[in-house]
């Protein structure tokens, strides 16, 4: 239900409006859904509205659950070459 | 189906669905024609018919005029014909500026002049006012096969490779771009007459077929060549090339490049062991830099369809598209 | 060394013993997972169902009928290209279309301002379909047109809220969902609060998680660890995008526009507070009013089992049309003919009996 694409704001515009790159693609956006946005944020764009603001990096809590993953991870692969071994 | 609409005019699986109908009356009569891009015809020439209502007529990389030479030279380029000879139809819608129309035709021209075509037929048609959108261009082509055996898709098999000679979907990027008011910056159609780039390849013995991608793309063609051979083809996705323009232009309308018409991109299926040679060959020309072997023809499951390797390292199936490509919010 | 997809692929192994079933509620969830091949990366033990999450397919076949009958009316209606192929009974608006009314595709609620203004002659009727990701786009395009005086724009709202949904789904006995893997750009607008109650009320794990697979790969996991430790929590993968509060901005405009009142959803009845309708003083942009429309929620094709797959209590190949007298050629119910339905995203990426149709 949800499409939303990553722009970066390369230009304010009057009105609610913003010109945005999303890669290659120039377009113009509406902001009446984000406050203080400035040229060069990273915006979600759904339906050629912005609806929030992206935080530059990973948390924490996220590079946590990452290490947890490759913990798991591992565990998993050593599990299957002991039982090959067999 | 009672009414002919859009989708069925989309290149996807409602296409065949209209042509199979329209058919029916010949192929009773048992004077149905083959479904490649062009016909061979006793005595080792071939024939095609093909038709141009593009909007815009003018895009970045052509117009419809230098569209219908490239569209109608390609279809007999694939099947191994140099564009020999050229007829044009021209549907005109009446008001239409005559400035705009010699410019179609200049375009044509110069397209034809640098394959060597020759314009021997034509004619035009004059309607009322909203009977057309502007202008239709009708293209009828005719050239020498040069060509020991017949190119046509009833020569894959098993172990075949698989290569696109350039990058996937440019054309119907460029157009979708123009038509929602996206801005890409370089992204340009990628039409273009192939007819140089398609002859140096025919004395590869191990050259199995080739089709001109258009509407629908890519993934349509495979899965046609696929139901047709009753084989399986399996697809490489990190082996696709795909311009970053049309990647984003992608991504933002909901489009998956497999399906991006394009109109200067072949699809060849060809022994696994001229791959490489026919690879290098198409390199030779600055329009192939990214040339590249896509997938391979197996007798795998399930027949009649293609399978692809995700870039994430998972499986799925690539099916026909359904109707217009439609962008999405969802 | 791993990529990130595949060692959460090998972690799930590991964590998913015993079979369990994770709902997503989100169709561009659904589309990501096939069109990636994500699902051939799961193990045999995690079930992933599509519940509600299309707004597409939930829209009550009563209220398509009253779209398509504004337009014989003679007025512009605008639409999101996933609205397009939508049956209704009398046709779709692709077919409205090639009979020569005027259905226009828009990408964006903004695209429809431009419409009314250059065609000041004719009514231009938005079909405002989606969930709280959309709707505030559309609540924004309903304050600049009545900034502006626009007189001949109005909006027919299928707006639907999500948290009613998963309230009916988890308070339903016979769901049995391990696990619930939440729609990320709902929760960019709402935030996590309206979704806590599956976790605290009824004891099911649900996690937001964005939409590439490395998110929906660690959102599965983040699930499954629950499920391995016995917790039951609101947890987000997807901290970049969502905020625990949300877009409050967003929100209230939402709400300055819009009120919630009693809705139909295909599939689940009526649901209480789960429409979005215009408040009072934006009446004149109301279209049902406008045009003196009368939504009655329609009955379901025959045969049609849509209801029960976007519940997960059927997959698309339980039900005895699909394939059959269903396809995306000639859909039946919504589930079929949208892009990212359930059924239509089974029939072109998921066959398993080869060969044609």
């Amino acid at each position: 239900m949800c499409l939303a694409v990553p722009h970066v704001i390369q230009e304010i515009l009057d009105g609610k409006k913003a010109v945005a790159l999303a890669g290659a693609v120039r377009t113009e956006i509406r902001t009446d859904l984000v406050d203080s946005l400035s040229c060069g944020d990273t915006v979600l764009v759904h339906a050629g509205f912005a609806i929030e603001k992206l935080s530059p990096a990973d948390s924490e809590e996220l590079l946590a659950l990452w290490e947890e993953v490759r913990s798991l991870a591992g565990e998993t692969l050593r599990g299957s070459l002991t039982h090959d071994a067999v | 189906m009672n009414t002919v609409t859009l989708g069925h005019g989309s290149g996807g699986r409602q296409s065949h669905e209209l042509v199979e109908m329209l058919l029916e009356g010949f192929r009773k009569r048992s004077i149905g024609p083959e479904l490649e891009d062009a016909a061979l015809l006793p005595g080792g020439y071939a024939m095609t018919v093909d038709g141009f209502t593009v909007s815009p007529r003018k895009f970045p990389g052509g117009d419809i005029g230098h569209l219908c030479v490239c569209g109608c030279a390609n279809d007999l380029a694939v099947r191994g014909a140099s564009p020999d000879f050229l007829g044009i139809g021209l549907i005109i819608e009446e008001g239409f500026p005559s400035g705009e129309l010699a410019e179609y035709m200049e375009s044509a021209a110069a397209t034809c002049e640098s394959l060597g075509m020759t314009l021997a037929a034509g004619d035009t048609k004059v309607v009322p006012s909203g009977a057309v959108d502007g202008v239709y261009f009708s293209g009828s082509a005719f050239g020498r096969v040069h060509t020991v055996h017949p190119l046509s898709m009833s020569n894959i098999r098993e172990g075949d490779s698989l290569i696109v000679s350039t990058s996937i979907g440019r054309h119907g990027a460029a157009i979708a771009a123009a038509r929602f008011n996206l801005s890409v910056d370089g992204l340009e159609s990628d039409c273009a007459a192939l007819w140089p780039l398609i002859k140096p390849l025919l004395s590869f013995e191990g050259l199995r077929c080739m089709r001109d991608c258009t509407r629908g793309g890519l993934g349509t063609v495979l899965c046609e060549w696929a139901e047709s051979t009753n084989l399986h083809i399996s697809l490489d996705e990190a082996s696709l090339p795909v311009d970053d323009r049309v990647r984003s232009l992608c991504d933002v309308l909901g489009f998956d490049p497999l399906y991006m018409a394009c109109e200067g991109c072949i699809v060849l299926a060809v022994s696994a062991d001229s791959a490489r040679g026919i690879l290098d060959t198409l390199r030779n020309s600055p329009f192939c830099a990214d040339a590249a072997i896509i997938g391979t023809v197996t007798r795998g499951e399930p027949r009649g369809m293609v399978s692809m390797r995700t870039s994430i390292g998972g499986e799925r199936l690539v099916d026909m598209p359904f109707g217009e490509l439609l962008p999405r919010i969802c | 060394m791993l990529s990130n997809v595949a060692a959460a692929s090998e972690a799930l192994k590991t964590l998913v013993a015993a079979p369990i079933s994770v709902m997503e509620v989100c169709g561009t969830h659904t589309v990501s997972i096939f069109r990636t091949g994500l699902r051939s990366l799961l193990p045999q033990s995690l079930r992933l169902v599509s519940g509600p999450g299309c707004p597409v397919c939930v829209t009550d076949q009563g209220e398509i009928d009253c779209a398509l009958s504004l337009l014989e009316t003679g007025a512009i209606v605008a639409a999101y290209g996933d609205m397009f192929r939508v049956p209704g009974k009398s046709g779709s608006l692709a077919s409205k279309r090639s009979a020569g009314f005027d259905a226009r595709l828009v990408t964006s609620a903004s695209d429809v301002l431009a419409i009314a203004e250059n065609e000041p002659r004719n009514e231009v009727v938005f079909l405002a379909v989606g969930f709280e990701t959309t709707a505030p786009a559309t609540a924004a395009l309903v304050l600049e047109a009545s900034e502006r005086n626009i007189a001949n724009l109005s909006i027919l709202s299928f707006h639907k809220r999500t948290p009613p949904a998963l309230k009916a789904l988890s308070a339903d006995p016979a769901l049995a969902i391990s696990g619930f893997l939440l729609p990320g750009h709902v929760c960019v607008i709402l935030g996590h609060e309206p979704f806590r109650f599956l976790a605290e009320q009824h004891g099911i794990p649900a996690v937001i998680a964005g939409f590439d697979p490395e998110q929906i790969m660690l959102g599965l996991v983040a699930i499954a660890l629950q499920k391995k430790q016995g917790e039951a929590t609101l947890r987000s993968v997807y901290g970049q995008a969502v905020r625990p509060e949300g877009n409050t901005k967003a929100r209230e405009l939402m709400e300055s526009v819009f009120i919630s009142k009693d809705a139909s959803w295909r599939g689940l009845g009526i649901l209480p507070d789960s429409g979005l309708v215009l408040r009072e003083e934006f009446t004149r942009f109301d279209a049902e009013k406008r045009f003196g429309l009368s939504r009655l929620p329609g009955e379901s094709p025959a045969g049609c089992r849509c209801g029960e797959v976007l519940t997960g209590r059927i997959t698309p190949t339980e039900c005895p049309l699909f394939r059959t007298a269903c396809t995306p050629v000639s859909p039946v119910g919504p589930c079929m003919v949208s892009g990212e339905g359930t059924c239509g995203a089974y029939f072109r990426y998921h066959r398993t009996n080869g060969g044609k149709q």
